[in-house]
């Protein structure tokens, strides 16, 4: 199932197109079922995309205090998470980018990313993009050990962390892959994929008040294309966490071989696999509260624990 | 002196180039107290460690090894050193950090003439450290890296701050030669009173479990406390802010990765191994020295000593990398054991790149500015645009981030960490025990990325907060340079992770003598794409897709009209300097997430215009409790003085007394041996 390097290329071009087309469709329909449970009609499905256009088009302003940090960080961000986007099963069990990178390369480009973006809200000098920014990096430290434990679970069972293996061992088992240690790690995911796609009970990604927002605040200062960029760019992000979520947690479905007919087939069910995460945030959106600030270390160090939970019951118990 | 290589013909140019290295050296510090030709001497010290640096490589690429024996040293043993690849790795990390160090100064006075002298002659002293082949000549070395580097510290001239903090820097430290001290006494003993490493290995089988399991925890307590790892580390913090900038980067860079060198030296290859609690509490120790050091450098706002908490958090990398490679070994792991091995060394060399970087940036913002503490910073980019890149570039490989250096050990660490938690030969508690230090290590790395979005924000973006930092200026030249060096050295090793790493597990393999061939299905840093089954980072691919990836979106995003510039949005009025995050706010969410282990305490003060409610002044004081420090070291420093007290009454200064202790000693040798 190894191909050519025409097939990577062709592998690769492939999921591109998806991801950026299908990235504005999935924040879309998030939108779409969050104002329903509120009994609103929300926003129609091409919202998204024309706002991107709209913005794409705008006059961009700049802060007199800013530089080439805040200029060039929009492309670095969503050129990294372009990067990621390739290095995670979608049609197929492997990876499009076959022996890239493994989940460690994506959770390194999400950091990479991480890391621009909150220079660049520094950039303007603004106490919001400040608060923003350090609010952002906190959380996602408090996230990462429940990220990479959460699926070093599954690269410890498929023996081996490249995200492709996993999901190719996960399809190799079958029904039995949804085990304790499974379905402790997978819970302790979707914690993750809440907090670091900036949604309830974290961040409300529809806020606008200054003293609230943790990712809007980062874009505060950002307009036109730069600002059209980073918001793209965080719906491309929710798309790569639902997508792992789903090959690493459900993976059925996928390919297990290049023949057309399999990878259209995967390419469908991967999308209703990341569709149906992205109903899972919009119901935990629509139905609890924020959490404090304060009390996030609680939350997302259950997540951790999840994680571990899973790791004692997968090495401990034979 | 005779030099003798016994490599292969290809490594005749190695003698040379330490011969070279070494007379540089030596050359320099005597320049250095020459009046009119002292400002020659960083100069001499830049080849001095450029020399070192082409030693390193050439021992690596290779694989021979140089030896060289002469001198009796005041009629007690020859001075004897042996280069091999271990050794190899650890000079290119010296050699780069101490080239770039004195490349900085070119050009400026140092402090005093006595402390320019003792720079090239304390770069001396790591060189023989890291070759020395027998224990004399290494504790030779070792105590002269020691003295020197506390002279350099301290200084000529020094305030009672930086006395105190020297005294507490030359206590640990020779906490830790003691230790080593005893450590090599029993090998010297066990072997028949030979002081080679070669013959201590050999007679490793004799010596008794007890007697092993003794002298291996001398010898990681000793290196550990050279190296900084928690809980002996009270030092760096306090020796880092007060030491000139280049003494600092090479002390971090290079000194301390000499406690990591040591452990391998002795650990891995003269005891052969290690019995799993002692790998285990080294993984210990690696995961606590990088979970605490990270969070207290980020609490931190002098530059300098945030800059020294972030060693202790890399030196807990790195021992994570030699604890579970120790780990895996023990139970025949040897692929996984050895690449874990070449994690930590790898991670050796890239801290020695990035944190001499980020020392000789620190030093350039102290120059330019006069300032330590970041709250006062801020907008010094637009000044200082080489210092800002070159910084950035370092601030973004200390924090793991692909593709640069840091990143790729990073990785490999976690491949180690994965292959022990993996393992079945392995205990479950211990593999356990490896699974959660994947989740301490994750927890680290988006920590310093937390932290160095700050340094790097706070100081080089914005607005200025002080009118000194409105006033900067750019660096010399020379350390321009030197930074632009090793910033294209963190991007070098980054893009070049997959020669540079399978060099350096050739260097693993060889010390944890694993024969054979590499077997397949190992995880692996590589330039291009793996198979797909194992895990791959394909540095060099990867690395220039992503650039590729980011240039396009640039290309295609760049505005074709001129932006407009306006104020920054602040709600309606003015912005002003004092309106941006400081360091200290910046940091405040990790403050309050991680508040039982920080215990942070703040005093608010606010003064009122007499007989109004309008505040004329409101300060603000910050500070977290060094619970370690407090709980842990303050007892034992105390119970010392205790003890040093009560050894000052039994000498008492009457030669009766003496004569009355002697009379007793030699009774109750006669009772004990009657």
């Amino acid at each position: 199932m190894n191909g050519s390097t025409t097939t990577t290329a062709l592998l690769a071009v492939i999921q591109l197109i998806g991801f950026v087309v299908f990235a504005p469709f999935l924040a879309a329909t998030i939108k779409r079922t969050k104002a329903g449970l509120q009994s609103r009609r929300g926003p129609g499905l091409l919202q998204p995309y024309r706002d991107l256009i709209k913005w794409w088009g705008k006059k961009p302003l700049e802060s007199s205090a800013s530089g080439p940090v805040a200029r060039y960080a929009p492309a670095f961000v969503l050129g990294t998470i372009v990067t990621a986007a390739l290095l995670v099963p979608w049609a197929t069990s492997r990876t499009p980018l076959l022996g890239w990178g493994d989940l460690l390369v994506v959770v390194g480009l999400f950091a990479a990313a991480r890391f621009a973006l909150a220079l660049a809200a520094l950039d303007s000098g603004s106490a919001f993009g400040g608060m923003g920014s350090s609010r952002d990096v906190a959380i996602s430290a408090l996230a990462e050990p429940g990220l990479v434990l959460a699926l070093a679970g599954a690269a410890i069972a498929a023996g081996s962390s490249d995200l492709g293996a996993i999901s190719a061992f996960g399809i190799g088992q079958g029904i039995g892959l949804l085990g304790p240690a499974h379905l402790l790690a997978a819970a302790a995911f979707a914690i993750v994929v809440a907090a670091e796609s900036g949604h309830y009970p974290v961040d409300n990604p529809d806020t606008h008040l200054e003293l609230t927002m943790i990712h809007e605040g980062m874009l505060l200062e950002a307009s036109g294309r730069s600002l059209a960029t980073l918001i793209f760019a965080s719906e491309l992000k929710l798309a790569v966490l639902a997508a792992i979520f789903a090959a690493v947690f459900l993976p059925f479905g996928a390919a297990t071989e290049l023949a057309p007919l399999p990878i259209a087939f995967g390419l469908v069910a991967g999308m209703i696999k990341m569709l149906i995460v992205g109903q899972g945030l919009a119901f935990v959106d629509a139905s609890i509260a924020k959490v404090r600030i304060l009390e996030l270390p609680d939350l997302l160090g259950l997540a951790s624990l999840l994680a571990l939970a899973g790791l004692a019951v997968q090495v401990l118990l034979p | 002196m005779i030099v003798t290589p016994d490599g292969a013909v290809a490594a005749g140019l190695l003698p040379l180039l330490w011969a070279a290295a070494v007379a540089s050296l030596v050359l320099a510090a005597a320049l250095a107290l020459v009046p009119r030709l002292s400002l020659l001497s960083p100069i001499l010290s830049t080849v001095g460690g450029a020399c070192a640096l082409a030693l390193g490589c050439g021992l690596l690429t290779t694989g021979s090894s140089l030896a060289a024996t002469g001198g009796n040293v005041l009629g007690m043993a020859a001075l004897s050193v042996r280069y091999d690849g271990l050794s190899g790795a650890f000079l290119i990390a010296f050699g780069l950090s101490a080239a770039a160090a004195a490349l900085s100064v070119v050009g400026e006075q140092p402090r005093s003439r006595p402390e320019g002298a003792a720079f090239p002659l304390f770069l001396g002293s790591i060189l023989l450290v890291l070759g020395a082949n027998t224990g004399f000549s290494f504790l030779l070395a070792w105590e002269s890296m020691a003295l020197l580097s506390a002279f350099l510290v301290v200084g000529l001239r020094p305030t009672r701050a930086v006395v105190s903090a020297g005294n507490v820097y030359l206590a640990m430290t020779h906490v830790a030669t003691a230790a080593i001290l005893i450590a090599f006494a029993i090998l010297a003993a066990g072997s028949g009173g030979q002081l080679d490493f070669a013959a201590w290995h050999a007679a490793v089988p004799n010596l008794t479990p007890v007697t092993r399991d003794v002298v291996l925890v001398l010898v990681a307590v000793g290196f550990t406390t050279k190296a900084g790892a928690i809980p002996f580390h009270s030092w760096l913090p306090r020796a880092h802010p007060v030491a000139p900038s280049h003494v600092s980067a090479v002390m971090s860079g290079a000194m301390i990765k000499t406690g990591i060198y040591g452990l391998i030296r002795l650990i891995v290859d003269v005891m052969g191994g290690s019995p799993d609690w002692l790998s285990l509490a080294i993984l210990g120790i690696g995961a606590i020295s990088a979970v605490m050091g990270v969070l207290y450098a980020v609490m931190q706002h002098d530059i300098k000593r945030l800059l020294a908490y972030h060693s202790i958090e890399n030196i807990g990398i790195i021992l994570i990398g030699l604890g579970s490679s120790l780990l895996l070994q023990a139970h025949g792991a040897t692929e996984l054991a050895a690449l874990a091995l070449a994690a930590a060394i790898f991670h050796s060399i890239n801290h020695a790149a990035f944190k001499s970087l980020l020392f000789i940036g620190a030093g350039a913002v102290i120059h330019a500015t006069g300032l330590h503490d970041l709250n006062r910073l801020g907008g010094l980019g637009r000044k200082m645009p080489v210092t800002m890149l070159t910084f950035g570039i370092g601030a973004a490989a200390i924090s793991g981030l692909p593709p640069l250096n840091g990143f790729a050990s990073e990785w490999l660490t976690f491949q180690g960490l994965f292959g022990a938690a993996g393992s079945v030969a392995v205990e479950p508690l211990a593999r356990f025990a490896a699974a959660a230090t994947i989740g301490a290590l994750a927890l680290t790395t988006a920590l310093a990325v937390a932290c160095f979005v700050k340094a790097t924000g706070v100081t080089f973006l914005g607005l200025p907060r002080s009118a000194a930092a409105a006033a900067a200026h750019e660096t010399t030249i020379p350390a321009r340079a030197a930074m632009g060096f090793l910033a294209a050295l963190c991007v070098g090793l980054g893009l070049a992770a997959g020669p540079v790493a399978g060099a350096l597990t050739t260097v693993a393999r060889s010390t944890l003598r694993v024969g054979g061939t590499p077997a397949a299905r190992v995880a692996a840093v590589a330039s291009g794409p793996g198979s797909g089954e194992a895990a791959t980072y394909a540095a060099l691919a990867l690395g220039l897709l992503m650039l590729a990836a980011i240039a396009v979106v640039a290309i295609f995003s760049h505005s074709r009209t001129r932006a407009r510039r306006v104020d920054t949005w602040t709600c309606g009025i003015a912005p002003k300097p004092a309106f941006q995050y400081t360091a200290t706010s910046y940091s405040k969410p990790i403050r309050l997430f991680f508040r039982r282990v920080l215990v942070p305490e703040r005093e608010v003060r606010v003064e009122y215009h007499p007989g109004t409610a309008f505040p004329s002044s409101i300060s603000y004081r910050s500070e977290i409790t060094l619970l370690l420090e407090d709980r842990v070291l303050k007892p034992v420093h105390q119970l010392s003085l205790r003890g040093a007290n009560f050894a000052r009454k039994l000498q008492g200064g009457a030669i009766q007394l003496y004569v009355a202790y002697i009379v007793i000693a030699v009774l109750a040798l006669l009772l004990w041996a009657r």
